[in-house]
């Protein structure tokens, strides 16, 4: 079980549908691993059917309800099958909450077509998935016991481990922990040396290399 | 028709006792019974309404009150009453349209590929044993907001329903920025102490 989970604000603002897209994907990714932010998000989830119930209603047409069946089933009538909800596909973790990622990944994490960016780290981007300015959205992967050149962010990162683990300056992280970190952190992140890394990674704007690194800035791969 | 049927029913929401949701949305999903859908409507569709107003949609609003409603009649099937009560599972789902809905309107959603049914995720299959406790939870978590200092309930109202920034909150009830993020962290860390201690 995961030890570095997202704060009860997070959670909270992730239940109420209020965090952006990107925040809200490394958030699930992590409810994927861990069964106490599941939990917890599943009474902030009660909490806003709570809240639903105590609000004071605003007044409805009367004829909305007419309006409402007559186009339901005029659309029954004409397109039944089409308009369902998305099937969810069979694949289902036995936690009952699925890899948001699942469905738009080419093949699984080991055989996806990593882009190499330097000897030890390779990424697959998938900014196109959520297609955000200012956003950037990748998996990483780190070879076991390489190091991350030193960064800092001139934004948010949100990290969630999939598989492996690394360590860095403020601690060691493990399979399904989320990790945050703002522009003041200045952190060169080290994979474990048993098995090699993937993170999810979502950055609010593009990493800086500090150090000797920063000649690499100018390149950093950035749509 | 079957409209009486559906009027007194909706007449028993007076009372303190809802009615039995979940066995007239199981009606909906079994035998497509439109006086229970619209025993379901007719408590339901003006606090989504009332949802969506707070939530600043103003020509909007009644369309966000039919993609939910519309969702409501065809998904019938998959609510578990295991899982959630009728006031969660409609709140989650009306969520999630808000949230396709600004999509729509903001034309992101030919740019974001990813679905919000993978981000936010409704379950739909029971499997976990814990689930078993979530309708005696959800009556807790009621109790555990009423049991929130008012101050601190309106901060929350504001930021999880009216989808407000805490700075919007501070100016809305003329209080510092950091008064609001007390009273909110303050509630949060209550419903956490209250939730867990309600779990072991």
């Amino acid at each position: 079980m995961s030890a570095h989970h997202p704060d009860d604000m997070s959670l909270m603002n992730y239940a109420a549908g209020s965090c952006s897209i990107p925040e809200s994907l490394v958030i699930a990714m992590h409810l994927c691993f861990c069964h106490d932010c599941r939990q917890h998000v599943k009474n902030l989830n009660h909490l806003g059917g709570a809240l639903l119930e105590t609000i004071k209603p605003a007044s409805i047409d009367d004829d909305a309800f007419e309006t409402l069946v007559a186009s339901l089933e005029s659309h029954d009538h004409n397109a039944n099958a089409e308009v369902k909800m998305n099937p969810i596909p069979a694949e289902r973790a036995p936690c009952n909450f699925i890899n948001p990622l699942l469905r738009y990944l080419p093949t699984s994490l080991a055989d996806l077509p990593w882009q190499r960016q330097t000897k030890e780290i390779s990424k697959f981007d998938l900014t196109s998935l959520i297609n955000i300015k200012g956003f950037q959205v990748a998996l990483q992967k780190i070879k076991a016991g390489a190091k991350v050149p030193k960064h800092t962010h001139r934004g948010l990162e949100y990290t969630v481990i999939l598989s492996g683990g690394f360590s860095d300056e403020l601690g060691v992280y493990h399979e399904g922990d989320f990790i945050a970190r703002d522009a003041t952190h200045r952190h060169s992140p080290t994979a474990l040396q048993n098995e090699d890394c993937i993170c999810l990674t979502v950055l609010s704007a593009p990493l800086k290399f500090t150090g000797w690194h920063r000649v690499f800035n100018p390149f950093i791969s950035w749509r | 028709m079957t409209t009486k049927k559906a009027l007194s029913m909706n007449d028993s929401t007076a009372a303190t006792d809802a009615p039995e949701w979940g066995a007239l949305l199981a009606r909906v999903a079994e035998h497509d019974d439109k006086a229970a859908f619209r025993a379901i409507y007719q408590h339901f569709a003006p606090r989504i309404k009332a949802y969506a107003i707070n939530q600043g949609f103003s020509q909007h609003a009644e369309v966000l009150v039919q993609e939910v409603m519309t969702n409501v009649w065809r998904n019938a099937d998959k609510y578990t009453e295991s899982l959630a009560s009728v006031s969660t599972w409609i709140f989650t789902i009306t969520r999630n349209q808000r949230i396709d809905l600004l999509r729509k309107l903001n034309r992101s959603r030919a740019e974001i590929v990813i679905e919000t049914e993978d981000l936010w995720q409704i379950p739909t299959e029971d499997t976990t044993i814990f689930s078993i406790q979530n309708l005696s939870t959800e009556k807790f978590v009621q109790a555990a907001v009423d049991k929130l200092p008012e101050e601190q309930m309106i901060a929350l109202r504001k930021v999880y329903y009216e989808g407000k920034t805490h700075e919007e909150v501070a100016e809305e009830l003329n209080i510092p920025l950091g008064t609001v993020k007390g009273r909110l962290r303050l509630s949060l860390q209550k419903l956490r102490v209250m939730f867990e201690a309600k779990e072991i």
